[in-house]
């Protein structure tokens, strides 16, 4: 077969591109095709180093987004418990666990739970400020539905009732 | 000895049936650890001590039976088991583990299982509300005494993040023959696992329900109120109980046979046998229990199958007779106890005696 565009030497470059979703071939020789910008020699694309530079970009990229002081922590300092453990286990080794790997923690919870906010008990003991910060988380949610279920009245008396709650510090 | 307290007395008479035909029992159990020490499966045996001394403390007041779970005899852990009082957890009596109870076994406290505190209360029915206000306040009992671990965020902090935020489980234990007679509890255990609710069977492994009893309980222990977790549970639980209803009605209407067939089989095996397993018993115990439901089995009062459902387990029997007896001997003993149970005089169908 002959170069499509000198017509003179046999075609050595065969081209398959997709332009405005039509497919076109071209068949060129090696002068004609170096002409167009296209380099003959470039070596097929390594796809086990891409893979592997996929995983460091990944890698870097969780880290990044993880705060950097939990992204150091391998053991919580209060029970000794490893990451690995953790990860392995799927059960914390104290009460600090959930603040030291709150990075591997949280998605875990949110998948497991749907949720990452208590809405349910408080213990009687703690202070009235723990109590009202989750009271007014409820209060808050019913709100929101009572203001997306166009229910005024009722969100009044939430927004009544999230008033005389006694104000979270830096929330007034 | 407290290990003699039963769970599972309730109510008498023919309001007994009406009441726990289908829904066997309620129970709430709440997962507690205390603040600043790490949770039983990371603390030294030291620290599990002083953990079990503070809470066995707490306790004494209001469940004032207490038993240390690695001093008890094997079978008498192996009961609690089968009374649904300690969990699988506790049968090879972790170190430092107790419970403690009250006389009737409804209210009780596990220590040092997967977290400091396992709290639970038990009620005959479907009463999941009653159960839940039990709970909740033998929890303010014990939390006057004790400081737990919480925060505001995630609520009650667990060994296990599936029982973070209330660190509640509430479970209803379920009778569901005419469902498994009919093919139909398949497509429902499908069901419930979408919407965040786990069925498993009361007795055997995995799929497999042993008597046709299932324990329905919430997956979700955080970013709900208990309120509101309880009530969506009991909705869903009335839900297949009239399901469970509708698959008797038509067992009696379209497959009557079949139905009287299968009761009467229980019965003649039962009355009969030499030699019965324990899971040969709850099969049979269970037809047995669905006869009366429908009017088939006459002389025979639900109550007294309920509670040789729990005496024909091995600890129980074992209990029953004073000693520990090897498998064979037990599945003779069983039968023979069984046997006279269901022995009746030879009079017509309807005035049979147990």
């Amino acid at each position: 077969m002959l170069c499509e565009n000198c017509h003179q030497n046999e075609a050595s470059v065969h081209l398959t591109q997709v332009v405005d979703g039509k497919v076109e071939k071209f068949h060129l020789c090696e002068d004609c095709a170096a002409q167009k910008g296209i380099d003959v020699h470039a070596q097929p694309m390594d796809l086990s180093g891409m893979m592997e530079n996929i995983q460091d970009e990944l890698a870097h990229l969780k880290e990044e987004r993880t705060p950097p002081h939990s992204a150091r922590v391998t053991m919580c300092p209060i029970c000794g418990m490893t990451r690995k453990d953790i990860l392995k286990k799927g059960r914390l080794g104290c009460e600090h666990c959930y603040n030291c790997f709150a990075a591997e923690m949280l998605p875990v919870i949110l998948s497991l739970q749907h949720s990452d906010q208590h809405m349910g008990k408080v213990p009687g003991r703690s202070s009235e400020r723990l109590k009202a910060s989750v009271e007014t988380i409820r209060l808050r949610r019913e709100l929101d539905k009572a203001v997306a279920g166009e229910n005024y009245e009722r969100a009044a008396e939430l927004r009544d009732q999230i008033k005389a709650l006694p104000v979270e510090p830096g929330e007034a | 000895m407290s290990v003699n307290a039963s769970p599972q007395d309730g109510p008498t008479g023919s309001s007994y049936s009406d009441m726990v035909g289908i829904t066997l029992s309620s129970r709430v159990r709440l997962a507690r650890n205390l603040h600043g020490l790490p949770f039983p499966d990371k603390a030294l045996p030291e620290g599990r001590l002083d953990v079990r001394q503070r809470i066995m403390e707490a306790a004494r007041e209001v469940l004032p039976l207490q038993e240390q779970l690695p001093d008890l005899p094997s079978l008498s852990r192996q009961r609690l088991f089968e009374d649904h009082l300690i969990s699988r957890n506790l049968l090879e009596g972790r170190p430092e583990s107790a419970i403690c109870m009250n006389a009737e076994g409804t209210h009780s406290v596990l220590i040092n299982e997967e977290d400091h505190l396992r709290i639970q209360a038990l009620r005959p029915g479907l009463a999941l509300r009653q159960a839940w206000e039990d709970v909740n306040a033998l929890d303010d009992s014990l939390e006057a005494r004790l400081e737990y671990a919480f925060s505001s965020s995630l609520g009650y902090l667990t060994s296990c993040p599936t029982n973070v935020g209330t660190g509640m489980r509430a479970s209803t234990m379920m009778h569901l023959p005419g469902l498994v007679l009919l093919n139909e509890m398949e497509p429902i255990m499908n069901g419930l696992s979408k919407i965040g609710l786990t069925v498993r069977g009361r007795w055997g492994e995995g799929t497999t329900a042993l008597g046709n009893m299932f324990q329905v309980s919430n997956q979700r222990t955080l970013g709900l109120s208990e309120i509101r977790i309880l009530s969506d549970l009991e909705e869903i639980v009335q839900e297949i109980a009239g399901h469970e209803r509708n698959a008797r009605e038509r067992l009696k209407q379209d497959r009557a046979m079949f139905a009287e067939d299968l009761v009467a089989r229980a019965e003649g095996i039962l009355a009969s046998a030499r030699l019965m397993t324990a899971q040969e018993a709850l099969e049979r115990l269970s037809e047995l229990r669905l006869g009366i439901a429908l009017g088939l089995t006459k002389g025979i009062e639900m109550k007294q199958v309920d509670s040789w459902l729990l005496d024909v387990q091995p600890a129980h029997l074992q209990a029953l007779v004073g000693r520990e007896m090897k498998s064979e001997e037990r599945d003779l003993e069983r039968a023979r106890r069984l046997r006279s149970l269901l022995k009746r005089p030879t009079k017509p169908r309807g005035s049979k005696k147990p």
